[in-house]
């Protein structure tokens, strides 16, 4: 079966160098999300579920390492990085593998031949992976993230300024993002992929690439298949769709 | 019995030695009047304690006693002299008179000199109390003359003056190299003080600068951006792209500047635009669109001298916290302007702005809290550096007096 990949990057010249070594040292792999940040891996994750995904640490929007954090044991995980000896300390007693930046061809080779043998086993388990995200967390300096408390949104003529905590969900549609709160709903601009790292991921469950659902709005999960569920919202009528890759999230 | 002697002296200067060290041992002290004594070194200044601690170290052991007897042999010797120019008076009376003499003056001569900021704060008192005590001596002396020898009181009294003058002499005779000595040990004391002090800001200072060179030259050679552009210029020339020398000439441009930056103190400001352009342009290089910026520079202000590395401090601040942890980049204007007598150097950047600055235990704050430390060392309260929301991304000012050409 043809391996897939996921690329993620922010600066376009180490990114052209990395899918360009990866196209040398993996011909057979095919290379399905590139993103320039973040928020595009982890929604081009959830869409394409690729094999492996190629994440650096340091970029706009999620980091690589809460991508990963998300990502869990769906993939196999490669990190880009162009920190220093302490950091790479974590990665060596890790299970994952990493790249230094700016990524050469032999080292490139090396992870592909490790990839290689790996994809033939399920993904490392998620215990040690849990374990190695939080060490790496500490390691690396890491900018300290606001959540947002407050969403301006335009209903009519008004702009309303809402509580986040009063969102029973989010509903992704096309370029905008649908708000729904107990008495009104509103858009705003901005995607769900870009929402979704600026909320509290304990208090704000995604539930499907496009749904994200305040978890104290949760009124039940309900069955319909072996693979399938839904989420009813208190306040609402609306039943929503719990995709596969987070099934998980209602296991007892 | 000697023996016990010597042990207990020793013991004791030992522990003289000691506290002139740590004054606070003082207290630990059990003997009543040794640690009265001890208490007043306490009050001595640190000079004048590290002064006594010297000469105790330079007299003890044998060396102290050598040099007593030394002294001792000295006075002996006068005395025989004192016997020999004056035959009147006995052999023993001579050589007690002179060791006791001799002794006296060397007490005083040490007092004096160890005691000299004491000595000097209470002059008038001492001169005072040398006359009522010469007085007294003299009275003293006379009533004890009545009183033994059969002397009528009329030729004692008649005596009394010149007593009392012989006494006063002597006494001045005495006090006055006491003084002297107090005097000028008192102005040797205030200029070590003053030397002692300017060493150490001296110190202090050229500590601080070394300091704050370190951290420029650790956040140049922070593996990020070094490893990333050298990556970006082996990606370009790998495609054979023409902007893969360009690149490279703007990295050297970069380098070379922020290492005369780091060796100079004060640089031009037009100097520092200039490093600031290689600067932006090796990151929009490496950023492609996600950065924009603009540079702008009046002609007259291009001579004016700052402090090196603070502008490129702000820039490289804006770029880490505010352009690249933006999704879709930004723009990032430098600019300076003359305005009533003082330079406003902005860098404002369209990023993600005040509510992801880094927090104060990320480390990401030293580089602002350097621009801070190095206005302060260059300017004192005059200069300063602020931030505001820029709505979007961030605007730092830095503000320098300057006096216009």
């Amino acid at each position: 079966m043809q391996p897939t990949l996921l690329v993620a990057e922010d600066e376009p010249l180490m990114r052209e160098r990395l899918l360009e070594g990866l196209a040398q040292s993996w011909p057979e792999a095919r290379v399905l999300v590139v993103a320039e940040n973040g928020n595009d891996a982890w929604d081009g994750f959830l869409e394409h579920e690729p094999d492996v995904a190629f994440l650096d640490i340091r970029m706009p929007g999620l980091s690589g390492l809460e991508v990963a954090e998300r990502i869990g044991t769906m993939a196999h995980v490669v990190f880009v990085t162009a920190y220093d000896q302490y950091a790479v300390d974590a990665f060596d007693a890790g299970a994952v593998d990493y790249l230094l930046k700016p990524v050469q061809a032999d080292r490139l080779e090396r992870a592909v031949a490790r990839l290689r043998s790996k994809l033939a086993r399920p993904p490392a388990d998620g215990a040690a992976m849990g374990e190695l995200l939080r060490q790496l967390k500490s390691a690396l300096p890491g900018e300290r993230k606001e959540r947002t408390k407050w969403i301006k949104a335009s209903v009519g003529r008004q702009v309303r300024v809402i509580d986040v905590d009063e969102v029973l969900f989010f509903q992704s549609d096309t370029r905008y993002t649908r708000i729904v709160l107990r008495d009104y709903e509103a858009l705003v601009r901005t995607p769900l992929k870009d929402l979704l790292g600026t909320l509290d991921p304990d208090r704000f469950w995604q539930i499907h690439r496009a749904t994200v659902v305040n978890a104290n709005a949760i009124l039940a999960a309900e069955r319909i298949d072996a693979e399938r569920m839904q989420v009813l919202v208190k306040g609402s009528d609306e039943k929503l769709a719990v995709s596969r890759t987070f099934v998980h999230l209602f296991r007892e | 019995m000697w023996r016990k002697i010597a042990d207990w002296y020793g013991k004791w200067e030992d522990e003289q030695i000691a506290v002139l060290e740590r004054p606070e041992l003082a207290s630990q002290v059990t003997s009543g009047h040794r640690r009265l004594v001890y208490r007043s070194f306490a009050k001595r200044s640190e000079v004048e304690r590290q002064q006594m601690r010297d000469f105790c170290i330079a007299l003890k052991g044998w060396r102290g006693w050598f040099v007593t007897g030394l002294l001792l042999a000295a006075f002996t010797l006068c005395g025989v002299g004192l016997h020999l120019l004056a035959p009147g008076i006995g052999w023993g009376a001579a050589i007690v008179t002179a060791n006791v003499c001799g002794i006296a003056l060397m007490f005083a001569l040490i007092g004096a000199w160890f005691n000299y900021r004491e000595l000097v704060r209470r002059k008038f008192r001492l001169v005072l109390t040398m006359l009522v005590y010469a007085l007294l001596a003299a009275v003293a002396t006379s009533g004890a003359t009545l009183w033994i020898s059969d002397q009528s009181p009329a030729v004692v009294f008649d005596k009394l003056p010149r007593m009392l003058a012989l006494i006063l002499g002597v006494g001045l005779a005495l006090a006055a190299p006491m003084l002297a000595i107090g005097f000028w040990r008192y102005r040797q004391h205030d200029a070590l003080v003053e030397q002692l002090q300017r060493d150490a800001e001296r110190d202090r200072l050229a500590r601080e600068l070394s300091e704050s060179q370190l951290r420029l030259l650790r956040a140049q050679i922070e593996p990020h951006f070094l490893f990333n552009t050298l990556g970006a210029v082996q990606q370009l020339a790998q495609q054979g792209a023409p902007r893969a020398a360009e690149l490279t000439a703007n990295l050297i441009d970069f380098l070379r500047s922020s290492m005369r930056d780091m060796r100079s103190e004060q640089v031009s400001l037009a100097a520092e635009f200039g490093l600031v352009e290689s600067y932006l342009k090796v990151m929009q290089v490496r950023l492609g669109e996600r950065l924009r910026f603009t540079l702008a520079l009046p002609r007259a202000l291009e001579q004016v001298q700052l402090p090196s590395m603070i502008l490129l401090t702000l820039v490289e601040n804006a770029i880490k916290h505010g352009i690249e942890p933006a999704l879709r980049g930004g723009e990032v204007a430098v600019s300076a302007e003359a305005i009533d007598g003082t330079l406003r150097i902005r860098v404002r950047d369209g990023g993600v702005g005040m509510s992801t600055l880094p927090g104060p235990d990320s480390g990401g704050g030293t580089g602002l809290d350097n621009v801070r430390h190095r206005l302060r060392l260059a300017y004192g309260d005059a200069a300063g550096l602020r931030l505001d929301d820029g709505a979007p991304g961030l605007v730092a000012d830095v503000t320098i007096p300057f006096a216009q050409a």
